[in-house]
């Protein structure tokens, strides 16, 4: 397992082996010099390691002749507000986001509230790398301001996005882990706001986490507990940094997160017509919303700031992912799992139906996934091979390869951002197509390995 | 950057902020600290410089990254931070002040269990450590909460109150001017004068506020407080460096004394109530020979630098002693130079003779001190040297520190800086011309027909 990982717009590594002060320093003064030493917001996570990171944020930024605003614990979409809000020049988000608690990173957001595109964070990485930082002299260091009064803002700005009269009108009761983030002080009056009652769990702010905060299926079991106990209308599980979602229905039922973006679609596009942009792994079942709404869907490379980038190329009205993260542009510009909830509450409400009966009106798909451990000097000759066996079926290649077949089933082979793997996503209307592509996909792949010389 | 803005040395890391000092440096010097102290509290104080804070942040994170626990104790002088350091049992201190350095610098002072500043083989330790670059990091479970303590400034007053007779100094109600330099005392030296009965002329001693003048007590730097004292006819004017160590004296007519009396005034005092060894650095006024002789006392003199003196005095059991930069140090209070504990002394000694501050001095042995500076560089430090020891060898040679040439009643000091590429030569002497022509003899020696 790689301990560091540098990807666009985000910095992430385990503390303590490749996540050092010295490293986090370093990325501060690169922002630093980036943003030539304007205006930065910086807010964090309720992880212990998140303290750390923050001295040593704080310290670069103001070495680069930055003035910081610390936002404290806060959510990354907030961070990414207040930079537009104020008209900073960037932001750094402190949190490890869905990774696992020994993990942290720095996620970097631009002028424009989105997380750094591509071409921006090669523009930092060049400056890490050529580490020729900006450095004020001691006339020039500017002190570190606190927010003031921000927070009421971002909740008009969220509700401002939302039919809050349809969705007061159901009064609904939902319950929200937290997963120990700092989000509750920010949802409660939100949902306020939207009529709502909320039933919190793991609300505390320990940094401790009551399980992996990933919002998938089988982290929120103890959230699917509390909606039956409690006869919530809705269950949502956010992502320990407020960006990602997921849902459990009122019987208690965890959602794959897969569902997240096909159900906020359809609020979204009610009130705001206009075109979507996803990954290439995320499920068709948005196809579908779209096409009732007469509305397209276009797919962009693999991880928020590319489907956020380039929805914001095209003036999309949202931009999401698979993995629960919603952006509903241009409201949002990172994933918002506030507005994100919202819009699924708004959903609920405009078609008065539960959400179960939302999640059995969508097409219904089978997904598989699988990761094939995969050296990096292997991986992309493996995604090559794919790329020529399927030419003549006009695959889309703008990271990995992504097959679509004339049965609405697809299959995407690439190589992880993040780790030395071969992920393999194959969907399809049936369980039993789905397995088929998934078997032929990895026998292909495990085929071509070998001939490169892998076991 | 000019060449010689980083200096590592025996006392700490001291550079120019946005050239040397930068936050890489100091995160890795702090994780190296926390790796030499051992898991535990590490105290942080800094004065009032516009970098303090992004140094105290970049030291923060290295501590926290290695597993020890900040404890940011605010803006404070840095004895009482070295106070706090030996009441708390702290694993340490980090203390952020270029002192005397002008504001473009800035600094971090490594401060011990026992309060006391690294000593030679600790900080040679804690260079090897930084040097080696490889810190025992902890994982995200094992980082601490850093914490704040807003307590340093009261238990130093309370420590520095109980060694002096705080009543005789309350009943004289002295009129006190100050002048912080805007500094590290700036909120201390109000509450601790306030505790000792004295009205207070602020005159620079707001925390908000940039340095007035260069932060060292020189005669050249105290026209403001000169000129408060004289107008407020106060009874006398402190003054105080950035991190509040040092102590210049200003008597009642509003005329600076020089730093080199507050540790004869100090010393005078003390020794009068308690005699006893005194140690000074070799630099220090012939004062404190015929002030000590009049108590039938000893004088030990060591290498200049403050460490140098304190292990001595450990050495020797020497309660008071200090350096003639207006560093008092009293054992009993604090192992390091305490201007309050200058301050104390100073007023009692006032209160207890019922008299006027020119008064006292001109009890003292009246010697000029003068200094002068020679451009050198590295390579001919050692040669030079060795011509000078050539030069007066038929006379009373110490080799402690360069050389010191002593005579009945005058000396010369001729030693290389620590800090910069000159060879600084002190003389004092009776007068000042005698002082001055003890300087050109050298100098002559050093630069012929310069």
């Amino acid at each position: 397992m790689q301990r560091l990982k540098i990807g666009t717009s985000w910095v992430r590594g385990v503390v303590g082996e490749a996540l050092t002060p010295d490293l986090v320093v370093d990325f501060a003064c690169a922002f630093g010099t980036w943003c030539d030493g304007g205006a930065v917001v910086i807010g964090r996570d309720t992880r212990g390691s998140s303290r750390m990171m923050r001295a040593a944020v704080t310290s670069g930024l103001l070495a680069s002749g930055c003035e910081v605003i610390d936002l404290g614990l806060c959510s990354t979409p907030f961070v990414s507000f207040a930079v537009r809000e104020l008209g900073a020049d960037g932001g750094i988000s402190i949190t490890g986001s869905h990774n696992d608690a020994e993990w942290n990173a720095l996620k970097f957001v631009g002028p424009d509230g989105a997380l750094l595109n591509a071409v921006k964070s090669e523009e930092l990485l060049d400056i890490y790398h050529a580490s020729h930082f900006r450095l004020a002299a001691w006339n020039e260091l500017k002190p570190v301001a606190r927010d003031g009064g921000l927070a009421a803002r971002y909740r008009a700005h969220l509700l401002a996005a939302l039919d809050v009269e349809t969705i007061s009108a159901r009064g609904f009761k939902v319950a929200v882990d937290f997963c120990n983030g700092a989000g509750a002080e920010t949802a409660r009056p939100f949902l306020e706001a939207l009529g709502a009652t909320l039933v919190p769990v793991n609300e505390e702010p320990s940094g401790i986490f009551a399980h992996p905060p990933a919002p998938t299926a089988a982290n929120m079991r103890v959230l699917a507990e509390q909606v039956t106990a409690t006869r919530a209308d809705i269950g949502a599980g956010l992502n320990v940094d407020g960006d990602r979602v997921g849902f459990v229905t009122r019987d208690g039922v965890a959602l794959s997160e897969e569902y997240t973006l096909p159900i906020a679609a359809g609020a979204r596009l009610r009130r705001h017509p206009g075109s979507i942009v996803i990954n290439l792994s995320t499920s068709s079942m948005v196809e579908a919303v779209a096409a009732k709404h007469k509305q397209g869907v276009r797919r962009a490379a693999v991880g928020e700031s590319h489907v956020v980038d380039q929805g914001m190329a095209e003036g999309a009205v949202l931009a999401g992912e698979g993995s629960g993260g919603v952006a509903a542009l241009p409201a949002s510009l990172t994933f918002d799992a506030l507005l994100t909830l919202g819009l699924v509450l708004e959903e609920m409400a405009s078609a008065a139906l539960s959400l179960q009966e939302l999640v059995d009106r969508l097409p219904r798909f089978t997904m598989r996934k699988h990761e094939l451990p995969c050296p990096p000097n292997v991986v992309y000759k493996v995604v090559e091979a794919f790329r020529t066996r399927y030419a003549d079926h006009d695959p889309d290649c703008t990271d990995g390869v992504r097959v679509q077949f004339p049965d609405a089933g697809w299959m995407h082979a690439r190589a992880s951002n993040t780790e030395p793997l071969l992920r393999v996503i194959v969907e399809a209307a049936t369980a039993i197509r789905a397995d088929a592509l998934l078997t032929e996909a990895l026998a292909f792949a495990r085929r071509t390995m070998k001939a490169a010389g892998e076991p | 950057m000019s060449r010689l803005s980083l200096k590592i040395g025996a006392s700490g890391v001291r550079g120019v902020v946005g050239e040397s000092l930068t936050p890489q440096l100091v995160t890795s010097f702090a994780a190296a600290f926390g790796s030499y102290s051992g898991t535990g509290e590490i105290l942080i104080g800094s004065d009032t410089r516009p970098s303090a804070e992004m140094v105290k942040q970049a030291a923060i994170a290295g501590l926290l990254s290695v597993g020890n626990t900040p404890v940011d104790v605010g803006v404070v002088p840095v004895p009482a931070l070295m106070r706090h350091v030996r009441d708390a049992q702290a694993r340490g201190g980090i203390c952020i002040s270029a002192s005397h350095n002008t504001v473009e610098w800035n600094a971090l002072k490594f401060i011990g269990p026992d309060g006391m500043v690294l000593r030679g083989n600790q900080s040679a330790e804690l260079t090897d450590l930084y040097h080696q670059g490889v810190y025992p990091r902890v994982s995200a479970a094992e980082i601490p909460a850093a914490r704040t303590d807003v307590s340093t400034i009261a238990r130093h007053r309370d420590a520095v109150l109980g060694a002096v007779n705080v009543s005789a100094i309350r009943a004289r109600r002295f009129r006190v001017a100050i002048d912080c330099c805007n500094g590290a005392a700036s909120q201390a030296t109000p509450e601790f004068l306030d505790a000792l009965g004295c009205e207070i002329v602020a005159v620079h001693a707001d925390a908000s506020r940039p340095f007035p003048h260069d932060p060292e007590p020189l005669p050249e730097n105290l026209g403001d407080l000169c000129a408060a004292v004289a107008e407020k006819k106060a009874d006398l004017g402190f003054a105080q460096d950035a991190d509040a160590d040092r102590l210049a004296l200003v008597d009642e007519r509003g005329l600076p004394l020089g730093e080199d009396c507050t540790v004869a005034i100090a010393v005078e005092y003390w020794l009068r109530r308690r005699p006893g060894t005194v140690v000074v650095n070799l630099a220090t006024s012939r004062m404190i020979d015929d002030v000590a002789a009049r108590y039938g006392c000893r004088v030990v003199r060591t290498r200049v630098g403050e460490t140098h003196v304190v292990e001595k005095m450990i050495d020797v059991g020497a309660e008071i002693g200090g350096e003639g930069n207006g560093g008092v140090i009293l054992r009993p209070v604090n192992a390091c130079r305490d201007s309050f504990v200058g301050m104390a002394l100073v007023l009692e000694a006032l209160a207890r003779d019922a008299s006027s501050l020119s008064t006292l001095r001109a009890r003292l042995p009246a010697y000029a001190l003068l200094q002068e500076t020679l451009l050198c560089p590295a390579r001919e430090v050692a040669p030079s040297l060795r011509l000078l020891q050539q030069y007066y060898r038929e006379h009373t040679l110490d080799l402690t520190d360069g050389i010191k040439v002593a005579w009945k009643d005058r000396w010369i000091q001729i030693r290389p800086s620590n800090t910069e590429p000159i060879i600084r030569l002190t003389a004092e002497a009776p007068s000042a011309a005698d002082a001055q022509a003890l300087l050109n003899e050298a100098i002559e020696r050093l630069s012929p027909g310069s």
